[in-house]
This record gives C-alpha cells, structure tokens and sequence, in this order.
C-alpha cells in the first residue's frame, strides 16, 4: 500500500483508463488500435489500481480465478467465431456485407466511418481484448502475491 | 522543420535516458527511466506515423512492465550492490 | 583501448541513425510524398489490401482487417503465445511458492 496522495490519484483516473480502453476495444475496426492495444490499456488500469493498493485490499476485489476465466473464455470466443465461417475456410468473414449484424456496407476511400460494419471484427477484437485484459491481469496478481515486501 | 526538431530531441532522449537506465545505481529510478524510455519510443513510433505500434508501447512498455519492476523492486533490494 | 573502441562503435551506430532519421529518403512521384525510409520496391499487395479491404471486409482501419482477417492465424498464435505465458508464470511462481495445493 502506497502513500494517500498515490491512492488519491489512483482512485480518480482508473475510471479513464478503463473507458478508454474499452474505446480502443470497440472502435478496433475503425480508428488506429485494436483489441490487443485496449487491453494492455485496461490491464494498465488494473496495474495502477494494484500498485496503489497493497495485495491484501485488492485480493479481495479481483480474484485470480475470475481473471484466469475470463481469459480462457475470450481465447475460446476468438477460437469459435474463426470455426464459425469454417463451411468457406477457416477465419472467413461470414457477417460482413451481409445486412446483419455488423454487416453494413462501407464506402469506399477515406471516410469516418460507422460502428456497424466490419463482420467478425469487432467481435474478434472484444474476444482478444478480453483475453489480453485477463492474461495481463494474471500476470500482475501473480507477480503481486509472491513473496513478502522488503524494500525500504 | 519543427517535426524535425521534435525528432532530433526525442532521439537524444531516448539515448541519454538508456545510458542513465544502465547507469544509475537506485533500481527504481531506472524502473522509472525505463518508463520514460518507452515513453519516448511511442512518441517515436507515432513521428513515424505507426499509431497502432505506438498505443502498444505506451500501453505495455510504460504501463506495465513499469508496475511489475516497481513490484519486484518493492519485494527485493532497491539498491544495486557490487557482486 | 577498450574504452574507446566501444565509444567509436557507439558513435557509429547512432550516427548511422540520426542519418537514417534525418534523411528525407526516396521520392514518391505519384503521391508527392518522401518516405523516410526509402520506398518499397514490391507494391502489389499493399495496393491489393488498399483497394479491396474495404470493400471485402468493412472495415475502415485497413490495418485490423489484415490483423483479423487476411493474417488471422498470426493473430491466433499471438493469443497462444499469451496464453503459454500466463501459465508459465503461475506454473514458476507457485512452484517457488511451494503451495501443495
């Protein structure tokens, strides 16, 4: 646990940092990022939250299990939204340009943009996102709860 | 002309921040000297017009890896002694 | 000596940088742009995923369509190779943790 000034600062910029990189996250197929980029980012979130407070406040907020799941599970979607287009081949974008979900037709040259295109993307991108947010995660609890702190 | 000198600077930053990464005895300033680093080299990566590269770094390379050497540093020694 | 000998490869490299940097690089006379690090000799795929990703693949962010979609598997072993991570990691620590659990 650090000192009040850093938990101060802590507790009001983590909410930022977690709305920017679910922004990242899902606008992956429009602006420059991506599902790996938002979810170092919102690990970053977590990183701070950890770091201010020692591992004995915040093992009761996030739990190791729960991180492991969601990372098992956004490996899992990434894996069956690629089986789904199996029928044309493996990784094959079955939604885009077909009217349905995410499946609106853009124009072409350099245009904004708007959220409902792209296919399988954005959902690849959530999928990844997750995956990266848990991995990430798991690493920092684990790095956390190892060994007793020494250091002056 | 002044992306240029953004350049020159930001290039000599991240040299004097390696040597003093390398240099300084106190773990933690060069845990932090890392950051800046990182820092730097993102802002590097976007003069060069690679954004998606750029976020990368500054996500995992000032972000992360600098919390997990702050955590290993607070659990170890914060001073380098001589072997 | 030795000193020395590093201080002049030392100054090699960074000179060989700070020219690579500063050097304004090839002309493009079809866009009218320099590119710093000179331009590239086989185009025929960029032009490929330029002008077909998003009519293709919607998306506007040419970059994610490839990442996702064209070079998909490259995306699925970087996802492997974080998941092999994670599991080292817990596998090391809790093994020097000494859990029997």
């Amino acid at each position: 646990m650090m000192s009040k000034i850093v938990r101060t600062q802590a507790n009001f910029l983590y909410p930022f940092i977690l709305i920017f990189g679910f922004y990242i996250v899902a606008h992956g197929h429009l602006t420059p990022g991506g599902g790996f980029q938002g979810g170092a980012v919102i690990a970053t979130g977590i990183a701070l939250v950890i770091v201010a407070y020692g591992y004995d406040r915040v093992k009761s907020w996030i739990k190791k299990s729960t991180l492991t799941a969601t990372e098992s599970i956004g490996l899992l979607c990434f894996i069956l939204t690629a089986f789904i287009g199996l029928s044309t081949s493996f990784f094959y974008n079955f939604l885009a340009n077909s009217g349905l979900l995410f499946g609106d037709k853009v124009s072409y040259g350099a245009n904004p943009g708007y959220l409902n295109t792209a296919g399988t993307l954005p959902i690849m991108n959530l999928a990844v996102g997750v995956e990266v947010l848990g991995g990430l995660g798991v690493i920092l609890m684990y790095m956390l709860s190892y060994g007793k702190e020494v250091s002056k | 002309m002044i992306l240029d000198i953004i350049h020159i600077l930001v290039l000599i930053g991240l040299i004097a921040t390696a040597y003093l990464a390398v240099k300084l005895r106190d773990l933690m300033a060069c845990a932090v000297m890392l950051g800046i680093f990182s820092f730097l080299l993102s802002l590097e990566f976007f003069i060069l017009q690679a954004p998606d590269v750029a976020i990368a770094e500054a996500g995992i390379g000032a972000g992360l890896t600098t919390a997990i050497f702050v955590m290993a540093i607070r659990k170890t020694s914060r001073w380098e002694v001589e072997e | 000596m030795r000193n020395i000998l590093m201080l002049i490869v030392f100054l090699t490299i960074i000179s060989f940088f700070m020219y690579v940097a500063i050097n304004p690089g090839d002309f493009n006379s079809q866009t009218g742009e320099h590119f710093v690090f000179g331009s590239p000799k086989f185009t025929d795929m960029d032009n490929y995923f330029i002008h077909n990703a998003q009519n293709q693949t919607g998306a506007n962010n040419v970059v994610t369509s490839i990442v996702f979609d064209y070079r998909g598997f490259d995306t699925l072993g970087e996802a492997s190779v974080l998941f092999t991570a994670v599991l080292g990691v817990g596998l090391a620590l809790r093994l020097l943790r000494g859990d029997k659990k």
